[in-house]
């Protein structure tokens, strides 16, 4: 099956106008106004596979958005070549618009002082759903989404969550079988972002669409995506399954101690096991070379008295900060 | 069949949601309507005390009423604020979804164009309607050949003043000040397409170069049109020439600023 989602050497260099503060500078800009190439994209190479969901990751001004603006056929890329679907998106006219969605999360399509019913009309107008499926699609929707109490009341009333729900509704009346979600989580609760992920796996398994999403809240990448891009200053660091990265970048071990026998241990009797990231007793967590985690657990076994005791991968937050600090290098030494 | 049955629909279907937006800024509306009738009635006012018992430029007291009123329609049906939208839509990055559906963002303009003139001329012809009651000067015959040109006349001038607000508004691309020159337009059109005073009235150096230039087009000849102003079959061939000459360079021009904005497109937030 050929891939969903192609990028070869995909580049994007924005050309701006810079300009020193104050008067002068202004005055200079304008008489003599000088150019920055930024790269936001810089030769980016990856594939997508039908049905993948993939998780894009990368600090704020990283190149993600960028990127997936280039793949949904909104901004030319500067080189390099790209295919959605089998499109060029750029050239890829209205058939191609009809096979994906993308959604903005800091954006809405909805229309704001109507109910988001009416935004759905109008998509099953413009994209020409017929009434049938338009009903039953809806009805899915509204069940997966629970949107049976907010169809009718003017989307400038309904919470964030409920916006971003029917955002999505209306973003996949359609039914694309490519979706481009940038933050789609943004700003919600808890409650809102863990009913976006369900939503989202449900629609993937119904009907086998490749998600390609950004996001910044670690659990939507640990439900949803089993790869993750890592991108930084417009360069790919990493391509590949979240556990490989985690056993690449991260060095370290945590071993999560809780302790019996009366408060006999102390805070030195610990350290001389590892690094201590906390400590108050009956509970402890020490931090570990990776490959001594093993002994260390063993030899803390037999010289304290262990209640219980486990051995995590650190946060994945800390190993995603270190990805984009230090990059992913192969070598772990 | 099909295809012409889907466009109904998709129109349909803009031109429904664009009422009902309307129906939540009914304040809004009236006051655009007020403003639609306050302007024109203003001029008429001042021609009307310079006029006395006599005639300005060939216009009597009725002349002007007549000419104002029919102004007052035909501004109404072919104004266009698309160049707002479009800032908007680019500044803030509202463009983006919209590139992303298959249907050409200009569409959801001109179906708002639809909504709004609909609306609105509806409005004003009634207010003419009522006023041509009580009083004869603004009453106009009804002779169906020159309606029917009439209204061929305000649809090319409705289509030159649509591809001029949203080309002008496609510089919002390149410059943060693209409303700013749709207003310096206005300015001049307000003197150049007739709508402070009739083009004949204008000094001649003025007039010239009003002739040479699309303003004429946009409002003056409709409106000599419907008033009767405009007769005789050379000068009526000339307007739509003129017309239809200037439509298709601002088409051009429209093309011209998509194709090339698009490529330039920053897509804010990226």
């Amino acid at each position: 099956m050929p891939p969903a989602i192609t990028a070869e050497q995909l580049s994007k260099t924005f050309r701006v106008k810079v300009r020193d503060p104050g008067l002068r500078g202004a005055l200079e800009a304008l008489l003599r106004p000088r150019y920055r190439d930024v790269h936001a994209v810089r030769e980016v190479t990856f594939r997508i596979d039908p049905g993948e969901i993939v998780a894009f990751l990368g600090p704020n001004g990283a190149g993600k958005t960028t990127t997936l603006k280039m793949l949904a056929g909104l901004l030319y890329p500067t080189s390099g070549r790209v295919e959605v679907a089998g499109f060029v998106p750029w050239g890829g006219g209205p058939e191609f618009k009809r096979r994906i969605a993308l959604v903005l999360g800091n954006r809405q399509q909805l229309v704001w002082d109507l109910p988001p019913e009416e935004t759905f009309l109008l998509n099953r107008a413009i994209y020409e759903i017929a009434p049938a499926a338009y009903r039953e699609r809806l009805a899915e929707f509204v069940t997966l989404l629970e949107l049976g109490d907010v169809l009718d009341k003017p989307v400038r009333q309904l919470s964030l969550g409920e916006r971003m729900k029917c955002e999505l509704a209306a973003a996949l009346l359609h039914h694309p079988p490519i979706l481009f979600l940038d933050e789609p989580t943004l700003g919600l609760d808890v409650t809102a972002q863990e009913a976006i992920r369900r939503f989202l796996t449900e629609y993937r398994d119904r009907h086998g669409a490749t998600v390609l999403l950004t996001s910044h809240y670690m659990q939507d990448v640990t439900a949803l995506a089993r790869r993750v891009l890592i991108i930084n200053r417009g360069r790919l660091l990493y391509d590949g399954a979240l556990d490989a990265l985690v056993a690449r970048i991260a060095r370290t071990k945590r071993l999560e101690l809780v302790l019996g026998g009366g408060d006999g241990v102390t805070a030195e009797a610990l350290a001389a096991f590892g690094e201590v990231k906390s400590f108050r007793f009956p509970n402890a967590v020490l931090e570990v070379p990776r490959e001594e985690a093993a002994a260390t657990s063993a030899r803390l076994l037999a010289a304290l008295p262990v209640a219980d005791l486990s051995i995590e991968d650190p946060p994945i937050e800390d190993v995603i900060r270190q990805a984009f600090t230090r990059g992913v290098e192969e070598d772990d030494s | 069949m099909n295809r012409v049955a889907d466009w109904a629909r998709r129109y349909g279907a803009l031109i429904r949601n664009a009422w009902l937006v309307d129906l939540q800024y009914r304040a809004s509306i009236v006051l655009w309507i007020i403003w639609g009738v306050t302007e024109p009635a203003i001029a008429l006012g001042i021609w009307w005390s310079i006029a006395g018992e006599g005639q300005v430029g060939g216009y009597a007291r009725a002349d002007f009423a007549r000419y104002f009123f029919a102004l007052m329609l035909v501004n109404q049906l072919t104004i266009a604020w698309d160049s707002w939208y479009l800032d908007r839509w680019i500044r803030e990055g509202d463009l983006n979804y919209r590139l992303a559906r298959p249907l050409h963002p200009a569409h959801e303009a001109v179906a708002e164009n639809i909504a709004y003139k609909a609306r609105s001329g509806g409005m004003i012809l009634v207010v003419w309607l009522v006023a041509a009651l009580v009083w004869p000067a603004v009453r106009l015959p009804l002779a169906p050949g020159r309606w029917t040109l009439t209204a061929l006349a305000v649809l090319l001038a409705a289509a030159m003043r649509f591809f001029i607000s949203f080309a002008t508004g496609l510089l919002a691309f390149w410059t943060t000040r693209a409303t700013a020159i749709m207003g310096l337009h206005g300015g001049v059109a307000l003197f150049l397409s007739g709508r402070i005073a009739p083009l004949t009235l204008l000094p001649p150096a003025v007039a010239g170069v009003a002739a040479v230039l699309w303003f004429p087009y946009m409002l003056a000849f409709p409106v000599n049109l419907l008033t009767g102003a405009v007769h005789g079959t050379t000068a009526v061939l000339h307007g739509f020439a003129g017309q239809l000459v200037w439509l298709g360079l601002w088409v051009g021009a429209y093309r011209l600023a998509w194709t090339r904005g698009l490529r330039r497109y920053g897509a804010v937030g990226g």
